[in-house]
């Protein structure tokens, strides 16, 4: 992003994420499987920043996630730290423009951030561990990755270009 | 999506990486007595504006969608409080046959639960009524059909709450209309994790499916009377000496809405104003512990516009 427009629609579409993520989110169902967007708005800031920004970005979002649920306090720290580390290493892999890939992205990425949290936060064992795991972490991975596809679709010119 | 050029990690994106993960496990390391303060300073900062604009979504949501739930409930309330006064003045009679005084009430603030994206939501809670709204640490929380959680945290204008199926819960339970007594705690292990289990049952008591599991009242959290569940059956049992009965719970934390904060007792519930004692018959001052002083707050009663 080149120039300083480019650069403000894309912080726009950021915080259109962030409000949808508390005025949006809470009008579409059962949140245990509605959509995730601070985390679309992470992966679509990580993947157009250097590793070490997307790393300290994940950091920040997971201290706020961990603030609503301090049994569990740096639980979402660290697997949306490794997201967004992961998710700024990646990019040279994934596709540009790919709608199915974004979603396949978004989708491991989700998982993979409830899977660590889980995990990290050692609240769960046996069979509760295993449906979280198993059933309700993909259903809202699925979910997640569905709203960041339609974001996609949406901002697509304002999301096009990387911010350095 | 367009991508930047690509770059692999360099020294320092790889330092910064090893610095947050050492950080998030120095904050999974920290006791619950340092984490709390950072936890309560983010929410009552970052997330504050975020949270408010949240609650107003979902005030609007109830609503708009629970308008004939409410009206239907409320309905139904109407027939049942038909003949409250009678059995009021009933009671009002036989407590003073007995020398009994009035019954300790609480008060009540009604807040919406907020729920949050990722796997601890569901296990604590966070409500949108805060210290301004008069609730307090270790107070009650409850839905139309049973015990929630209880309050683990308060803002100002937040709080968060344990659920039930959070491992650290545990609430003093007895069968309905018998003298069995237990610990409820949520299921862990085999079931679903939606599932609560009824521990310590004494080996000669039985259960049967289907008999309704309250509160007890002992340890002096909870009042007694709030549903947790109903018996599905048998769990475990050590021979001679306890069982263990698996309960359906009264109310799952996901699917909670709408809630209720209980207050404490609006009389100082102590021995002394539950049985009217005289000051003279009166247990030793510093033998029965009253409540700590709280700041007045305007707190709905029930009953009471």
């Amino acid at each position: 992003m080149r120039g300083p427009s480019s650069r403000v629609a894309f912080a726009v579409a950021l915080a259109l994420l962030t409000a949808a993520h508390f005025v949006l989110r809470p009008l579409l169902g059962d949140p245990r499987f509605a959509p995730d967007f601070l985390l679309v708005a992470l992966l679509f800031f990580a993947i157009r920043v250097r590793p070490m920004a997307g790393t300290a970005a994940g950091f920040a979002l997971g201290l706020v996630t961990d603030a609503v649920a301090p049994t569990a306090f740096g639980a979402a720290a660290l697997a949306l730290t490794v997201v967004g580390y992961l998710a700024g290493w990646l990019k040279s892999i994934v596709f540009a423009d790919n709608l199915l890939v974004t979603a396949l992205f978004v989708f491991t990425a989700a998982w993979g951030r409830d899977a660590i949290a889980v995990l990290a936060a050692r609240q769960l064992v046996g069979g509760a561990l295993a449906w979280q795991l198993l059933a309700f972490s993909p259903l809202a991975a699925v979910s997640t990755a569905a709203a960041a596809t339609v974001t996609l679709v949406v901002f697509r010119r304002w999301l096009r270009h990387g911010v350095t | 999506m367009a991508l930047g050029p690509d770059r692999y990690a360099s020294r320092a994106d790889t330092a910064v990486f090893v610095a947050c993960l050492a950080l998030s496990l120095v904050a999974l390391a920290l006791p619950a007595g340092l984490r709390e303060p950072i936890a309560g300073a983010l929410r009552r900062t970052v997330l504050a504006p975020l949270l408010a604009v949240q609650r107003s979504t979902v005030k609007a949501v109830a609503a708009r969608e629970r308008l004939s739930a409410v009206r239907a409930e409320r309905d139904s309330l109407a027939i049942e409080t038909t003949f409250l006064p009678e059995i009021r003045a009933e009671n009002a009679r036989l407590r003073d046959l007995l020398g009994l005084s009035g019954r300790l009430g609480h008060g009540f603030v009604t807040a919406e639960v907020l729920h949050q994206a990722g796997i601890a939501d569901g296990l604590t809670l966070v409500l949108s009524a805060g210290r301004n709204a008069g609730v307090e640490p270790f107070s009650p929380v409850l839905a139309a059909r049973g015990l929630l959680g209880v309050l683990q945290s308060v803002d100002a204008r937040t709080s968060v709450a344990l659920a039930w199926s959070h491992p650290d819960f545990r609430a003093s339970a007895m069968v309905e209309g018998t003298a069995i007594y237990g610990i409820v705690r949520a299921r862990r292990g085999e079931a679903s994790g939606e599932l609560m289990e009824l521990i310590g049952v004494p080996f000669r008591q039985q259960l049967l499916p289907g008999m309704r599991v309250v509160t007890s009242g002992l340890g002096g959290v909870f009042p007694r009377g709030i549903p947790l569940g109903t018996v599905q059956g048998i769990l475990d049992e050590e021979a001679g000496w306890e069982r263990t009965y698996l309960l359906r719970p009264a109310v799952h934390p996901a699917e909670a809405a709408h809630v209720i904060v209980l207050s404490p007792a609006r009389a100082s519930d102590t021995l002394r104003t539950a049985f009217g004692l005289a000051d003279s018959l009166a247990l030793p001052r510093d033998s029965v512990p009253a409540r700590p002083s709280r700041r007045p707050t305007a707190v709905r009663e029930p009953g009471r516009p």
